[in-house]
This record gives structure tokens, sequence and C-alpha cells, in this order.
């Protein structure tokens, strides 16, 4: 085998216990010994990188394990931690005069997460007391920072705070890769546009307070391309805003819409070298049935857009995986490399070895053999149980294998 | 321009609350008859509303008394059967011994506990004297609920023989084999009354393959559970004999709970044994993330002049709602191996009991808009 389809994964995987259980004494108000989180965070980073490594994941993370969830389902600490690194956010409830701050001059307003179109379409599923569209444990109304409550609300200039907490991250993977004896590895921040989705009563604009936001995390993306890791910008807002406007907007206003907050990530991504940079999108991850996502071939040119070398997409559930074809028409530019979700949270089954091969080489068929790599729909913690994610990375090792000799055969 | 691609499904439908109900209820029992024609006419006309061309009862006849309820496709047999009784099982039963359920063990424990309420019974129907076939009087009604539906577009499940035996142990006849042919010998008496009214006969046997996982699952036993799949084809031909093959459909699946599967016997090393079963229709499991490769295997092996599939193109292993262009992908994708003529769009199992009823239908509607998206993508190619 002269080549191979490098693994990956979106980012998330399941917490330990132990640090589930401390995050949760932190977040009840317990006084818990920064040395005792940062000696647990710091060993369970280390664990979890050299399980990747053995699996035969090529570019591990550190699982976001450094962003805090308080239970083992959580569909929301992709975005929750970030309001522990800004500061200009006070909690909702303190906030009488708040409004989300809408797009203006694109003739539609963004509803809130309950008026979305799916929701509305599929109300008596999602408001079912068997929870079944969040694994059956997670309340509807979860969101906020670690503890959970409403999410903060912007009442003061965005600025960024988190240098120390994202430092620890850094040196963290950086113990663990050297550990697990890898040069390879990513980490996850959340991108403008899904930021801002945020309620805001300060700014003057939505693209003030977009600009603001990517300004802010500027400073983190920054810091984990110095350190010499990928970065992976986490931004289901591209995709998943479309089903928050209902009703269903005009596509051209949505995509202006859009433009305005690739603009403020690529402001924010200045100077930073493409190949060290993955996009990642996704239609948001509960388990509902998405019959309003928008297409990926009616954004496709959007994702292009952004200043990244990696394009992260969903492909291994049933709403997406007929996407592949939108890469005929769509051509990934050279240089580029498109990093497909080829085992999904999306069903508690375990993909077989065959079928996420199946998908690879029909990606490689579209986009090139050296252009793929293989990855998952979305962060697989808090979404299914850890046994099953980690038997679905396992698939998604062996399938890479089975894909890789089909794609390289020997001579 | 050829013919459109059928639709149908695998049988159990989401059960409205009034039928679970009249079921649930001891109160609500003597509305049950009026409850049940008067919904399961409902349930026919959806179907048929929708576009799906050959329909069913929706299993509602096969009580279900909550909305989740893995189970219904076979419970319904032991009304209609003598010579079971409840009792304890000393080893937990035939699925402490799945290796699926080893290996995922603590999922199984904290994800599926309350949701599989089944799964881990202590207590089982028991075989403890001669089986007998008693539900003639329910097999008539059932019947008799679909007299104003078109009989060849029309069908109906019934559990197989091999499915019985797997979850109800035998302790009367001497040898497990003896068991079976009992079993299927009592069976024949409903699947023959259902043939007899002209309706599709559905024979839902999960059994053959699940057995594996809970019976064997280790790679040594391969030849004892292949020597077992052939006898049990062999008892369930004996209980089709009298049927003509074109009105039985056959349907095979892993099991319908949301576990991982990861030891699921492949298709492609069981076929030939399938192949064998008299049927005329083979409805397998396609939709779901462990049999969606299986598609390939019938490029190896050639389905039977005369036979058609039956793949799940939408399924119950997920709340995500199938794209209609997906579905379409997969069915060109069987058409190009066994031919658009013997390919009917189905689902991976009863959707009924294991999605919610508005997911349930948003999947069917898929279905049937990925079917005329396949048609029109084969009808151009032709």
């Amino acid at each position: 085998m002269t080549g191979r389809i490098p693994t990956t994964h979106a980012g998330s995987l399941p917490r330990p216990t132990a640090l589930i259980d401390l995050n949760r004494r932190i977040a009840t108000g317990e006084t818990v010994s920064a040395a005792e989180h940062a000696t647990l965070l710091a060993s369970t980073v280390a664990d979890v990188v050299r399980e990747q490594c053995a699996l035969g994941i090529t570019i591990p993370d550190d699982g976001e394990f450094g962003k805090a969830t308080t239970a083992a389902h959580d569909f929301g600490a992709w975005q929750s931690y970030i309001f522990d690194r800004v500061s200009g956010f006070a909690p909702a409830a303190t906030v009488t005069d708040r409004a989300l701050r809408q797009p203006a001059g694109f003739g539609f307003t963004l509803g809130r997460f309950r008026d979305r179109r799916d929701w509305t379409m599929f109300g008596d599923f999602y408001r079912d007391p068997s929870g079944a569209a969040f694994g059956g444990k997670v309340a509807v109304t979860r969101g906020g920072g670690i503890g959970g409550g409403q999410r903060p609300v912007c009442v003061g200039p965005v600025r960024y705070t988190g240098h120390a907490a994202l430092q620890a991250d850094i040196d963290n993977m950086h113990a663990a890769m050297r550990a697990a004896g890898t040069r390879h590895g990513f980490m996850c921040s959340i991108a403008p546009g899904s930021f801002a989705r945020t309620e805001d009563a300060h700014y003057a604009s939505d693209e003030e307070y977009v600009h603001a936001i990517a300004e802010a995390l500027r400073e983190e993306y920054r810091a984990i391309v110095e350190a010499g890791l990928i970065l992976q910008l986490d931004d289901p807002g591209l995709p998943d805003s479309w089903d928050m406007a209902n009703p269903e907007p005009p596509l051209d206003a949505y995509k202006r819409f859009s433009r305005v907050r690739i603009e403020a990530m690529n402001h924010a991504l200045r100077g930073l070298p493409e190949e060290r940079i993955r996009y990642h999108v996704c239609w948001g991850s509960w388990h509902g049935p998405h019959v309003t996502d928008i297409p990926l071939a009616d954004i496709a040119d959007l994702v292009l857009a952004v200043n990244a070398g990696e394009y992260s997409i969903e492909a291994g559930n049933v709403r997406h995986q007929h996407e592949w074809a939108v890469w005929k028409d769509a051509r990934l530019p050279d240089g580029k490399r498109l990093v497909p979700g080829v085992v999904s949270h999306s069903t508690n089954v375990v993909e077989a070895p065959e079928l996420v091969a199946e998908r690879l080489v029909r990606y490689a068929n579209v986009a090139g053999r050296d252009n793929i790599v293989a990855s998952t729909d979305c962060g697989l913690g808090g979404r299914v149980h850890a046994q099953i994610a980690w038997a679905k990375l396992r698939s998604l090792v062996q399938g890479a294998e089975i894909a890789s000799r089909q794609l390289w055969p020997a001579t | 321009m050829a013919n459109p691609i059928l639709t149908t499904h695998v049988g159990s439908l989401p059960r409205p609350q009034s039928v679970m109900d009249a079921f649930g209820k001891r109160a609500d029992r003597a509305q049950l008859p009026g409850v049940l024609a008067a919904a399961i006419d409902e349930v026919i006309r959806r179907q048929r509303d929708l576009g799906i061309d050959i329909v069913n009862d929706g299993e509602y006849a096969k009580a279900m008394r909550r909305p989740i309820d893995y189970g219904a496709w076979a419970s319904y047999v032991y009304e209609r059967l003598s010579g079971y009784e409840v009792l304890d099982l000393a080893d937990g039963g035939i699925l402490s011994r799945s290796k699926d359920r080893a290996d995922f063990a603590t999922f199984y424990a904290e994800d599926m506990s309350v949701k599989e309420p089944v799964a881990a019974r202590p207590r089982a129907m028991v075989c403890t004297g001669p089986v007998r076939y008693t539900g003639h009087a329910q097999v008539a009604r059932d019947l008799a609920h679909l007299t104003g539906a078109p009989r060849g577009r029309t069908f109906v499940t019934a559990v197989s023989p091999a499915s019985i035996e797997a979850m109800q142990p035998n302790r009367h006849y001497a040898t497990q084999d003896d068991y079976g042919w009992a079993v299927a010998n009592a069976m024949r008496e409903e699947y023959e009354a259902i043939a007899r009214s002209g309706c599709i006969l559905q024979i839902d046997d999960p059994g053959l393959v699940v057995l594996w996982d809970w019976w064997f699952a280790r790679d040594d036993a391969f030849d004892a559970y292949r020597r077992f799949a052939e006898s049990r084809v062999e008892m369930l031909n004996h209980a089709l004999a009298n049927i003509p093959e074109a009105q039985i459909r056959y349907h095979l699946c892993w099991g319908s709970w949301h576990g991982p599967h990861s030891t699921d016997m492949p298709l492609a090393r069981i076929v030939d044994v399938v192949l064998k079963i008299r049927a005329g229709t083979y409805s397998l499991e396609a939709g779901n993330v462990r049999h969606e490769h299986d598609w390939t295997v019938w490029r190896d092996t050639k389905l039977p002049a005369g036979k058609k599939l039956m793949p799940g193109v939408v399924s119950h292993s997920t709340n995500v709602v199938e794209h209609p262009e997906l579905v379409a992908e997969r069915l060109v994708q069987y058409a190009n191996v066994v031919g658009r003529d013997n390919v009917i769009a189905g689902t991976d199992c009863g959707l009924g009991g294991r999605v919610h009823a508005q997911i349930a239908w948003a999947k069917l509607a898929a279905l049937v808009e990925g079917a005329r998206i396949a048609t029109r993508r084969l009808d151009a190619t032709a």
C-alpha cells in the first residue's frame, strides 16, 4: 500500500465519569482546587489521545475535554465553553432589556431554537416525554455555560479572556501528543457565526456584533495554529441557522446573511496558513428528523469561501449521505481536502467497516484519493454512549484501511 | 416506459392512542372490535393516500399497549397457541447469552434499560405441553378487517417458527428439533388461513439470524449455526408447502432494538440458506449502517428468476428522516444488480413501536418520493 486515507473525527469524545463528576461539583458551587481540576484534565487528555492513537486515528484531539460538560449526554459543550472565555456577557435572567439581535437588511429574522421549522413540523416528536431527540436524557431547554440554564446575553464589549484555559488545553494536548508519540493533533474552536446567535443588548448592529466576536475569537484561533495544531472551526450555524428562519427565507437573502459571517471569520483568520485550518459544518447534532436541513448544494460555494484547507461535512447520516454527488459539480479547489463524516452520531448501530470503505471510495472518486480524510459527522461525545462512540471510531479506522487497499492497489 | 418501482413496508405502524387504550385498559376492552376496525380502515386509507402500493393493517390487531414496543410482531401469537405458560427463567433468558450485549454491557445497562422493556425480562412464555394452534377466530377477525382492500396488494404478517423458538424455551419436547417441528406444524394453520384469503403472507423471521448472536456467536460455531439455520428453513418450508411461492414474502431482519448490532451475522454468509426459503419476495435490511453494504452480496449471488428483493430503504434505526435522493440512490443500486422489475421499495423493519409516529410517517413519505425519483431515473437510462 503506497498511500492511505488519514483518519480523524469531529472533536467531541465521551468524557470520563471522573471528569463529568468534577465538572458537576464545580458547576454546583462546590470549592474545587484548581490543581485538582488541572491534574484530572491533564491525565484524562493524555489517556484519550493515547487511546485514539492506539486505535489508529491519525489526527487526534483532546476529545474537547477542556470544554466542560456536566452530564454524559450533552449536545452543547462545543459552544457553551466559550462563555467562560469571553467578557461582555451576563446571565440572561439578569438582563431585562434584551432581544435576539436580528440580522438587518436581509428580509428575514431568526427564531429561537424551539421555533425551528423542523421543530414546528414535528412538534409532537420533539415534545414527547421520552426526550428521544436528545437521547432520552437531556431536557430540550438546555443551553448556556457550565451548569446549564439559559444562554448568556451580550451586555458589553466582547473580549477574549480565556488565555489561561486555552493554554492549559494546548499544554495538555502537547504533553499527550509527546506521550503518544504523534506529531499530529487538532483542536476545536467555535466559529463567529455560530457564536453570534446569542442575544445581544450591546452592539449597534448584527454585523458589528459578528465582527466583534470574530476579533475576540481570533486570539484563540491564532494560539491554536501557533501551537502547531490543526484549528478546527465549528460552524453548525452556517447550515442550521437556515432552519431557524421561519418561514423559509429566500435562498439569496440567506446567503448574503451567511457571507457577512464568513467574511468576519476570514478576517479573523488573516495571516493564518490555510493548510492548518479545518472548517467543520454540520446541521445540528440532535436526534431529530432534520427534514428542513438546507441542501449542501445550496451552500457549497459558501463553504468553499472559507479560508481553510480542509472542509469537514456530514456524509454519514441519511439526510446528507447522498451529498457526495455535490462534489461532482462543486469542484474542490487544488490543494484542499474534504473530511466527510463516514460514521455518525445519528444512530446507535455501529457502521460496518465495509460501508465506511464504500463511502470513502465514493468520495475519493469525486475528489481524488489524496484529498480525503475519514472523519465523523459530528462529535460523538455527548451524543452516543461511550462504548458505541469508540466502536464507531474502530469501524472508521477499519473502513479507511479497506478503502486504502482499494484506492492504492498493490502493483 | 417500464413499471414504476412499487412501495410497501414491513408491517408495524404507530398505533393510535385509542387502539392502545382498547388493548391496555380493561374498561375500554369492550370497545376493541369497533375501535380496531375503524382504525384499520383509517390506516389503510392513509397508506394509500401517501402512495404506498402494498398496504396492511399496520399490525394494529397485534396488541401494543404503549408507544415504544419492539415485541408485538411476535407476542401476538401467544394468545393463539396452546402449550405455553409464563415461568421464571433460571438463567436470565437467551438475551443473557448475547455477545453484542456482553461486548456493550454498559451501553445496554445505561442507555437501553428504559427504552427496551422486553430486553431483560426474567420471565418468559415457556413451552410445557403440546403446541397447538388455537387462533382461528383471531386470524379470521384480522382478515375480515381487510375485506375492503385489493388482496394482491395487501399483506398480512405472521411470526416464523424459528422466531417463536428463539424466544420461548422448550421444556416439553424431547429435542429442540421436535419442538421446532411442532411449532411449524401449529403455525402452518395461521399461514394457510392468511393465504386462503388471497392476501400476501409475510413471514417475520428475525429468529433465523438473531439466534446466531443469542446461541452461537463464536467463529468455531458457524457450522453448527448453519446446520441449525438449514433445518429451520426446512421446517418453515414444510409449513408453507401448500401456499403458492409468489404469495409469500419472507422478512429477515437482525432485530429492531437500537443497539450496536456488532455481532450481526453477515448476509453474505447465509444468503444461500435464505434463498432456499419458499418465497417470491425477500424483505431484507438495507437502510441501516450495519447492512447498507449488503447490496454487494447480490453482485456475487444471483437472485433466482421470478423472485423479488424488497430492500429496506428507510430505517427505524435513526430518527433522521431519509432524504428522498438517498432512497432513490439505494433503489437504483439494487435495480442495477438484480433488475428494476425485481425491486420493491420497503423498510428495514416495522416502524411502529420503534420510532415516533410523526417520524414513521415522514419516513414512509420519503420512501414513496424516493421510489418515484428512482423510477424516473431508471426510465431515463433504460
